[in-house]
């Protein structure tokens, strides 16, 4: 094995793959946004709704966790334009990436759900809140303080599945790693460059969040 | 409507049939080798950190470092990255065998965390009076903690192979013809996308479904069936 790593060639490309850790951010940030939101609904839709709702929603967590990410987006990617309907791809993985980690969120949240005493919810009944005021003085804060954790460990791996923007040619982390790869030739270097800073991404995002977790909730995270 | 009904009729053919299913089984294969070979390994390292030589400190600060790196890696970049070692190392192996090292790489980081959570839930004092009893820790892994971990090991290592079946999608980018490289094959021979990507989803559906039933019902039991 006589092979010389030559990061020289490397390291004039860092300010262009850091670049490309804050688009990142940016997408694995908005996917997120996006699935907390769908989650969201589908965890309320689960566990006060109807029956047709709670299938419904059941249908869809049981669809999206049970297929690959990537094979949604490739179906979105290619089906959409078909309909007359054409999106940047960094807006079709964004739109598989929001439709599979919301599938993921729903579940997360739904637990949390689960996890308010019933009695809270009779005591709020009993005050007299509505349902909308249940929800936002009762059961969020109790939720949110439960589920931190369990959420910051899914933007975690929301922020590592949208490395698969580089398949579609979004010019993200993994993308512009592709890209660099091209010009110089060094692939090895490269991807151990390119991995170093998803490792200090994540850990970023980690320590912020577990920051922000304490301040605001009150909530223990694990950074290491 | 028409076009679509008559691509579905041309689709649905014997040849496709079994390419589909070759293709599911190479994708099954590349999860059981990684995870299995992940499991293994991260059984070692999780035992390695519960070492206490002094001798032994950098290996397991290497073992530390390993976990929390790979956990914070994303597969497609592994892969590559694990593709290219090889290369530079000149070992000449297929890729699929470079996907299953990329798969047991990551299997073992997260894995390795997998067992030592179950480690953790053994109590304290039962730790002790294995050392009390002047037990090595090969004996105390293999008498006291293994019969009553695995019930704590086991649901999510389970879930781990369960998500590791998807994200194995991903090894269809460095041209191992699994369910999603069917895929892109049948969306390049110029069939409707929702047909060529709609059945893989299918497939994969089918494959990981059961094993979601299969897994939460495992996970039912071994509560159920008293813990410790």
């Amino acid at each position: 094995m006589n092979y010389t790593l030559h990061f020289g060639q490397v390291l004039p490309y860092l300010p262009y793959l850091l670049g490309g850790a804050v688009e990142t951010i940016l997408l694995s940030v908005l996917a997120f946004a996006g699935g907390m939101v769908i989650g969201a609904v589908g965890a309320a839709a689960a566990t006060w709704g109807g029956a047709t709702t709670r299938r419904i929603s059941g249908y869809y967590v049981t669809f999206f966790t049970n297929t690959p990410a990537l094979v949604q987006v490739y179906f979105i990617y290619f089906v959409l334009p078909d309909f007359g309907i054409v999106l940047s791809s960094f807006n079709c993985v964004l739109i598989g990436l929001v439709l599979n980690s919301g599938a993921y969120l729903t579940e997360v949240q739904r637990a949390g759900f689960r996890s308010v005493p019933r009695t809270e919810i009779e005591a709020a009944e009993t005050i007299g809140l509505s349902k909308f005021q249940t929800t936002w003085h009762v059961v969020m804060p109790h939720v949110v303080r439960t589920l931190y954790p369990a959420l910051t460990g899914q933007f975690i791996l929301v922020t590592l599945g949208s490395s698969i923007g580089a398949v579609f040619g979004v010019d993200e982390l993994t993308g512009r790693a592709f890209g660099v790869n091209s010009e110089t030739f060094r692939a090895f270097e490269v991807f151990i460059v390119t991995g170093l800073l998803y490792v200090g991404v994540t850990l970023l995002a980690t320590t912020i969040l577990a920051w922000t977790g304490w301040l605001l909730f009150r909530a223990r995270v694990r950074v290491l | 409507m028409h076009r679509f009904a008559h691509e579905l009729g041309n689709f649905a053919t014997w040849y496709n049939l079994a390419f589909v299913v070759q293709a599911a089984g190479y994708t099954l294969a590349l999860s059981m080798i990684g995870c299995g070979a992940g499991f293994v390994l991260g059984f070692l390292l999780a035992a390695l950190r519960l070492t206490s030589a002094f001798a032994l400190k950098p290996i397991r600060i290497l073992a530390t470092v390993y976990t929390e790196a790979f956990r914070r890696i994303p597969f497609l970049v592994t892969l590559f990255l694990v593709f290219f070692a090889l290369q530079v190392a000149k070992i000449d192996v297929s890729v699929f065998c470079v996907a299953a090292i990329s798969a047991a790489v990551i299997e073992t980081a997260y894995l390795t965390e997998v067992v030592r959570a179950g480690f953790e839930a053994i109590p304290c004092a039962e730790w002790e009076a294995a050392a009390a009893m002047n037990f090595s820790l090969r004996q105390t892994l293999a008498y006291v903690v293994v019969p009553q971990a695995w019930k704590t090991i086991l649901p999510p290592a389970f879930a781990f192979f369960l998500s590791f079946i998807k994200d194995s999608a991903l090894a269809s980018q460095i041209g191992v013809v699994e369910l999603t490289f069917a895929g892109k094959v049948f969306n390049n021979r110029g069939f409707p996308p929702e047909i060529a990507f709609g059945s893989i989803l299918g497939a994969y559906f089918l494959i990981s479904y059961p094993l979601a039933r299969l897994g939460r019902h495992m996970e039912k039991r071994l509560a159920l069936s008293g813990n410790l």
